[in-house]
């Protein structure tokens, strides 16, 4: 059931990428579809009584450590991705005036 | 052409057949995912990495090839954020965005007394990073916000932003020298470059070295790009 919400928090983030008209919503739409994505992965390893991956003594029962490790990789590039997204905004603005995809594209219809 | 509303319609109910096919291919989850490796992290990770935190161990060790080329996209975003954006480096007094006079001064008093704080609880994270919950790549990022903190404290604060991106190629190249030592010690590269046998003590100097490498990587590549938005808000 719990990868089938996290499944949602990804659709959302595609809704939004697909009706927003600024472009500034745009990078945050991508930025909730990597937050459903890493929400996902840390399901896949999670279970009922885990605890964290660090050895020590009287551990028994870890959670996956690897859908972790991973994904300190997508939260590293996430950010990254995002910090050049929103500088490639900023030149956007000073070149056309608007960071809305309608008047970049000339057209007139804002839905 | 369709009006908004039915475009609407069309984009919910293909979202729907997507999530129909998601749903459909976790009935099949035991193929998808099993703990085989869990199980075997459980067992021999400590013996063989000598890190107590299994993700870091698997960070360094298992998974370098795939670490090295986190912090190289980092060092290529950073580079991308300095090229797109037009600032002109031989301005040596530029303007910052941030104005102290706009700054609540409660704000600068409270950032003064959390600054030395921040700065020593990233340090520590980096250090610890193969006891306890951390690494290089969570203590560089919060290193980077205290320095962030320090834009506020001092509105006059010069960053030469040249010389940082080169340290920071510098320790990327560190980083890739000390991954290939491994190449002449044990003949294999991109794993730890002492033995197993050799003992839990020496493991742990390879893995606080890389930690503190990446940390300040990090730390140096989040500073640039922010020094870089701060002065694009001139």
């Amino acid at each position: 059931m719990d990868p089938l919400l996290t499944f949602i928090v990804i659709l959302v983030g595609f809704y939004g990428l697909a009706t927003s008209n600024n472009i500034i919503k745009s990078v945050f739409c991508i930025t909730i579809i990597e937050s459903g994505i890493i929400l996902l992965f840390l399901n896949l390893g999670n279970f009922e009584g885990g605890t964290i991956p660090i050895i020590g003594e009287d551990v028994v029962a870890i959670v996956d450590p690897l859908p972790q490790a991973l994904m300190i990789t997508t939260i590293v590039i996430g950010s990254t991705v995002t910090a050049l997204a929103l500088m490639l905004c900023i030149k956007l603005f000073h070149h056309y005036g608007s960071i809305e995809w309608s008047k970049i594209f000339g057209k007139g219809d804002a839905s | 052409m369709l009006s908004s509303v039915s475009r609407k319609l069309i984009l919910i109910a293909a979202m729907a057949v997507v999530f129909g096919l998601f749903a459909a291919s976790l009935i099949d989850l035991a193929s998808l995912y099993n703990d085989a490796t869990k199980d075997y992290f459980f067992e021999h990770g400590f013996e063989e990495t000598g890190s107590n935190n299994l993700v870091t161990g698997i960070l360094l060790d298992y998974r370098l090839f795939d670490s090295l080329f986190e912090a190289g996209i980092l060092l290529v975003a950073v580079s991308g954020v300095i090229w797109v954006s037009k600032h002109d480096f031989a301005d040596k007094n530029p303007n910052f965005m941030i104005d102290k006079y706009k700054t609540p001064d409660l704000f600068i008093s409270f950032a003064r007394l959390v600054y030395p704080l921040l700065l020593a609880f990233g340090l520590y994270i980096i250090l610890n990073g193969h006891l306890s919950p951390g690494g290089g790549f969570q203590g560089g990022a919060l290193a980077a916000t205290a320095i962030l903190i320090l834009y506020f404290i001092d509105k006059n604060k010069e960053t030469d932003i040249k010389r940082i991106v080169t340290i920071e190629k510098v320790l990327y190249l560190a980083i890739i020298l000390v991954a290939l030592l491994s190449l002449f010690t044990r003949s294999t590269a991109f794993t730890n470059f002492v033995a197993p046998a050799a003992g839990r003590q020496w493991q742990v100097v390879y893995l606080v070295t890389l930690n503190v490498l990446i940390g300040l990587k990090v730390a140096f590549g989040l500073w640039t790009i922010f020094t870089a938005f701060l002065k694009e808000g001139r």
